[in-house]
């Protein structure tokens, strides 16, 4: 298994590095965002700091910490049903169906690809946070931040799992990663705390995983938050990863059977 | 003969819901819609070291009964075991015995170089790094590649089929399946595969391919199946079909002719 899975990285790993022009793009717009949230923040920046007391820092380092987390969050959704979908278009799925490998390995290796690229946008995020912004990451406590991480890993893969059997079945138009990213984006707390929203909506963030996710990395990293302090977003996650995982796999694997049903596995 | 088989195929059948326009979606919902039947009421039975050859038009169903022997599809009736494995319980084991050559060249990835895919592929099939070394360089040997360190997106149709037949073979398949044998492959080229195919079945590899090109086929296969609409009209070696359709001295050609036009 690991020597199928190490073949899946290298392969993910050799193809993404061809497209040498799309990582120093990545770089780049990752620049550009962080300095368009910089002049929001001067903008801003004394209005919004208010609903910030709790997190202890200003707008700009909280939503800088917020959209280098999210990568984890975005690329956990949105991967694996992109990941499917180029599979489809290239017309690998099949020739990948047709050897001998277990469906957990093909996805184990998908999120670990998820992961090593996500963490390259989340040190591009850091180094200009550290060096060009001063922002100050000191007081963070590595224990409540690694397992918001893996937990927050684990919830939003199964959601991309979920993602990606949609995909393997109606190749176009897929619901779920829309709404997750949809609400996210809106209610979930990544670009802005969610105490800025109205009562109702408020009401619906503290139903998404990204809300708890997005609360305990922050607090876990400029408030230095023990794991006991962060238990009720842990327990959220927890919950939530250990339902949504084993249901989106099996979903998966239905899906899968489906598509060799029909005969679609090659049709996109 | 005493060989068991290692290929049993009973009642096999195989639709795929329609393709569907707004129309069509009213009639399934109405019930008036029936399914495209590709495969219907196929039945064969494969001595290990022997090559089967699939002939008919194209729609006949021959691709779609080979990705059923390959797991690729699930048939909705009929049994299929692969070397005493049933197809259906036992996928795993199936996908290691099979090595299946389509005739798709979207198969590979193609910002890769050859011997990236190939080692890619190789590790799918549970191959050491060592093992894949030497078993890429005994086959490159066999079929004079000398590309193999270009990127795929380079190679040209025949350059892209080799490749194919390599990836297929390179885990030392017990069963290989080829989809339209000499596709896009030059006259040279055809010959050597003849010859590889020959020495594969002699070495006990068992063969099932497809192929429009019928003095090909009788030339390799040892017996022939003919396919038209998903139904098989003729199973046997040479001497059966010429019994099966009073045609004593014929060639397969004739008899294909004959077969298929009365279908």
């Amino acid at each position: 298994m690991f020597r199928k899975i190490n073949a899946l990285i290298k392969k993910d790993f050799l193809i993404e590095s061809s497209y040498k022009l799309a990582f120093i793009m990545n770089i780049f717009s990752v620049c550009a965002s962080l300095l368009i949230y910089f002049f929001i923040n001067r903008l801003f920046g004394n209005k919004i700091n208010a609903y910030l007391e709790e997190f202890g820092v200003n707008y700009f380092s909280y939503v800088l910490l917020s959209m280098a987390f999210f990568s984890y969050i975005g690329v956990g959704i949105g991967s694996f049903s992109s990941r499917i979908r180029l599979e489809q278009l290239q017309g690998t799925l099949e020739s990948l169906f047709l050897t001998p490998t277990k469906t957990e390995t093909i996805i184990l290796s998908m999120a670990i690809w998820n992961i090593v690229f996500a963490t390259l946008d989340v040190l591009i995020y850091f180094l200009f946070g550290v060096f060009l912004f001063k922002i100050n990451f000191t007081n963070i406590n590595f224990l409540s931040a690694f397992t918001t991480l893996i937990l927050t890993i684990i919830s939003f893969s199964s959601l991309g799992i979920f993602s990606a059997s949609f995909v393997l079945i109606y190749k176009r138009g897929n619901p779920t990663a829309w709404l997750i990213s949809t609400l996210e984006g809106v209610v979930g707390g990544v670009y802005f705390p969610i105490n800025v929203l109205p009562g109702y909506l408020q009401m619906v963030a503290h139903c998404l995983p990204v809300t708890y996710a997005i609360r305990a990395i922050e607090l876990a990293v400029y408030q230095n938050y023990s794991v006991y302090q962060l238990k009720n977003e842990l327990l959220f996650l927890l919950i939530f990863s250990i339902i949504l995982l084993p249901l989106s796999l099996k979903t998966f694997k239905k899906a899968i059977r489906t598509a060799c049903r029909q005969g679609s596995l090659t049709q996109y | 003969m005493n060989n068991p088989d290692i290929i049993q195929v009973r009642n096999l059948g195989k639709s795929f819901p329609p393709m569907l326009t707004i129309q069509d979606l009213l009639k399934l919902l109405m019930n008036k819609k029936k399914p495209v039947k590709a495969l219907e009421d196929i039945n064969f039975q494969l001595t290990a070291g022997k090559i089967l050859g699939i002939l008919g038009p194209n729609g006949a169903g021959k691709t779609t009964l080979l990705k059923c022997l390959c797991n690729l599809l699930i048939p909705d009736q009929g049994t299929i075991l692969i070397d005493q494995y049933p197809a259906d319980k036992s996928s795993f084991e199936i996908k290691s015995l099979i090595g299946f050559v389509d005739n798709e060249e979207r198969s590979f990835y193609w910002r890769l170089s050859g011997m990236q895919n190939l080692e890619f592929f190789a590790a799918l099939y549970g191959l050491s790094p060592r093992q894949t070394t030497l078993r890429i360089q005994e086959l490159l040997a066999v079929f004079d590649i000398n590309y193999i360190h270009k990127r795929f997106d380079s190679y040209s149709s025949g350059m892209k089929r080799k490749l194919s037949l390599l990836r297929a073979i390179i885990h030392n398949p017990k069963i290989l399946l080829i989809d339209e044998l000499s596709k896009s492959l030059d006259f040279n080229t055809s010959l050597s595969l003849y010859n590889f195919i020959k020495q594969l079945s002699l070495n006990g590899t068992t063969i099932i391919l497809t192929s429009h090109n019928i003095p090909e086929a009788e030339n390799l296969c040892d017996y022939f199946m003919f396919i038209d609409q998903g139904k098989q009209s003729a199973l046997g070696n040479l001497n059966d079909l010429r019994k099966q359709f009073n045609m004593l001295d014929a060639s397969l050609t004739d008899i294909y002719t004959t077969v298929i036009k009365n279908v």
